[in-house]
């Protein structure tokens, strides 16, 4: 049971790091970077001008909207010279041996495009020698089609939206636990070096005051998560507008995401407890290897996404039940293959379960932490505190 | 609030930081932990707040008909030795969430607040960021941290330090208003001046031991360190006299004819007054009582000479 005062201590840790005039300028400059990659990328973009390119008498081009091909009435030498000294003229097309060769004064983006268009050309040229039509060509150019049906129904493919949902999950989790990482190291060391914490703790019980701690950031990582998500989805629908497209979020799957919501929640408590724990027992941070211990709480979106494409698979299946990395694999395994409702049911249990323990792990550490007085305890030290039982 | 501690002792790894420390303090009085540095003064008061635990004895605390073997949370204002808050926050926004967390409402917190800041003329100050602050005032809001909630038992770990003379003052205006509350104060301290002005009862430490205790006078009584004598003399005496006189130890002259005289141990001053007679006319005699700084420096001699030199 979450006690009045850790809510207190939850609600000054959740604002402490919370301001709205940093948050709204933070928003204000993402906004700025994505319009100043759309105008940048709208500006620099070569496939709107259209290019004079000159091409001998035996080659026969038609006109595209970004290319006019010409055949000049001054020599290659005389044509090559003019490109030098003026841009009336973008590239001159020459043919040696069979072979076609662009001069032009500098490399350039539409210069793919022209080659494209020349390669067409030129497959267009072998075809007519060899007497095939336009629709033996177009076969021809035509790549095989190879579909894969998956007998297990439970399966719902491979590059789905459902696995977008389960990439875009645990892009979500990262982003939650590197807020919390940042966020609860500063908080306990710089409480301790400020000399608030004998304060603190003469006030509230060491296992109060992690709680605290714990729901504080917790939520802080949930708000990041969630502003990084609504992010995400003004990022596709700014490109669906730009794109000309209707902005479709039918893909979205609600039950997944829902699910995402307990398995997120339990599985950054569960993180940020952890990283309490190795927190509390660090006494100043710019002289502690141990801050790099708090980075193991990475490992579960890691490891689900080495598996990522195999989700009913022995490696999901078991990072799905194991507590320290269900919070990540489960709600990508739903959003791939349909689970039986036991299976998230368990997992939520036993994550649960997991996450009361470790809670009451980190109170302990701080509570015996706090007592060595500027001594940093040893692993085998905050092992044995661990596994006490005590915490007052 | 009635605290009993019987014979609470302390090691950490291979120091004995208290041994077998026992006292009592009675409700609504000042209570004063006196010693040098690391004689046991901080880790007592950190078993009281309940930081850590006494390896043997006993905390026994009676408040209000209820007895606790430990003092109660809620019933505490604790003011660390190593001391802090949060630097880029408002004073307002600091006392506040402290006093939130001891359990008072917001109306009641800003109340408590408005009185207390107003005492330290630090009203004006209220939304400035801690760090704006000097050394003084924040040791200032501080104090108010620890007393907001109106704790009946409030524990200052050298309230003193860090402060000029004239704050100093104000602190013992403000444990003086506590004590007309009713609040029972325990504070460590160096500045026996202070010390002596407040403290009802006081315990003097050595080595994690107790080498003095009980009111200023039981403890002049305790102690004789220096029995000294103030005298003048209608006519003139030297200092090369007095200092053959067999019952003198010491002198140090005054204004003309006046010498402050240390008597030899054991030594009584109607001896002494035989010696002095035949020199000159007496014309002031004045036994002098030793100050607390004076017998806390004897006291520490006594237990630890290279401490006191």
């Amino acid at each position: 049971m979450i006690s009045r005062q850790s809510l207190i201590v939850a609600h000054w840790e959740f604002l402490r790091f919370f301001k709205w005039k940093q948050q709204l300028i933070s928003y204000l400059l993402m906004i700025c970077v994505m319009g100043a990659i759309a105008l940048w990328s709208y500006f620099t973009d070569e496939s709107r001008q259209t290019y004079r390119i000159a091409v001998p008498v035996e080659l026969t081009l038609a006109n595209t909207e970004q290319f006019q091909f010409q055949r000049p009435s001054i020599n290659v030498a005389d044509q090559l010279a003019q490109m030098r000294t003026d841009d009336s003229w973008h590239a001159v097309v020459t043919e040696d041996q069979g072979q076609l060769i662009v001069h032009t004064l500098t490399g350039k983006k539409w210069l793919t495009q022209l080659e494209s268009v020349l390669q067409q050309h030129y497959r267009q040229q072998t075809a007519a020698k060899m007497g095939l039509n336009a629709e033996q060509l177009n076969q021809l150019e035509q790549p095989v089609t190879i579909s894969t049906r998956y007998l297990d129904e439970s399966y719902k493919g491979k590059d789905t939206p459902e696995k977008m949902i389960a990439m875009g999950a645990l892009i979500l989790l990262f982003v939650g636990l590197t807020t919390a990482f940042g966020q609860v190291l500063t908080s306990i060391t710089g409480e301790k070096q400020q000399r608030v914490t004998e304060q603190l703790t003469a006030i509230v019980t060491p296992q109060q005051w992690m709680d605290g701690k714990v729901l504080g950031h917790s939520f802080s990582a949930l708000k990041a998560m969630l502003t990084s998500g609504l992010v995400m989805l003004l990022v596709y629908t700014v490109v669906s507008v730009f794109a000309k497209k209707a902005v479709d979020l039918s893909w979205l799957n609600i039950s997944v995401v829902l699910w995402l919501i307990p398995f997120a929640l339990l599985g950054i408590v569960l993180c940020a407890s952890f990283m309490g724990a190795i927190a509390a027992s660090i006494d100043d941070p710019n002289n502690s290897g141990k801050s790099a211990v708090m980075m193991i709480t990475w490992l579960p979106m890691v490891f689900t996404f080495l598996v990522i494409d195999s989700p009913a698979g022995w490696g999901m299946t078991l990072l799905s039940f194991i507590p320290l990395t269900s919070f990540a694999a489960m709600p990508v395994k739903m959003a791939m293959v349909t689970v039986p409702w036991w299976q998230p049911v368990l997992s939520v249990l036993l994550l649960l379960a997991t996450v009361y323990w470790m809670r009451r792990v980190a109170g302990r550490v701080f509570l015996r932490g706090m007592q060595m007085y500027g001594k940093e305890p040893s692993w085998g030290e905050i092992v044995r505190w661990a596994l006490s039982n005590k915490t007052e | 609030m009635q605290l009993i501690v019987t014979a609470i002792s302390k090691a950490y790894a291979s120091v004995q930081a208290v041994k077998h420390v026992s006292f009592q303090i009675n409700s609504g009085e000042i209570f004063a932990l006196l010693g040098p540095n690391g004689a046991g003064k901080s880790s007592i008061i950190r078993m009281l707040v309940g930081m850590t635990q006494p390896d043997s004895g006993s905390i026994m605390v009676s408040y209000q008909q209820q007895h606790f073997d430990h003092v109660p949370r809620r019933l505490l204002g604790y003011l660390p030795e190593d001391r802090g808050l949060y630097p880029d926050k408002s004073i307002e926004k600091n006392l506040l969430y402290l006093a939130r967390l001891h359990g008072l409402s917001k109306a009641s917190a800003m109340q408590e607040m408005a009185h207390w800041l107003a005492v330290f003329d630090l009203t004006e100050r209220r939304h400035d960021e801690l760090k704006q602050l000097s050394k003084g005032n924040q040791q200032k809001v501080q104090l108010i941290a620890a007393v907001l909630h109106q704790p009946a038992l409030v524990i200052l770990d050298e309230p003193f330090s860090g402060l000029d003379p004239i704050n100093q003052e104000k602190v013992v205006l403000f444990l003086q208003q506590l004590k007309a509350k009713g609040m029972t104060v325990i504070l460590s301290a160096h500045q026996m001046a202070m010390v002596e002005k407040l403290a009802d009862h006081m315990l003097l430490m050595a080595q994690g031991q107790v080498v003095l205790a009980g009111t200023l006078q039981q403890i002049q009584q305790q102690s004789q360190p220096l029995r000294q004598m103030k005298v003048g003399f209608n006519s003139s005496v030297t200092v090369s006299q007095l200092q053959q006189l067999p019952a003198i130890n010491g002198v140090e002259p005054l204004q003309a004819n006046h010498f402050m005289l240390t008597l030899a141990d054991e030594v009584g001053v109607a001896d002494c007054l035989k010696q002095l007679m035949p020199l000159a006319e007496l014309t002031q005699v004045e036994m002098q009582t030793a100050d607390l700084h004076q017998l806390y420096l004897a006291a520490m001699t006594k237990q630890q000479p290279e401490v006191a030199a």
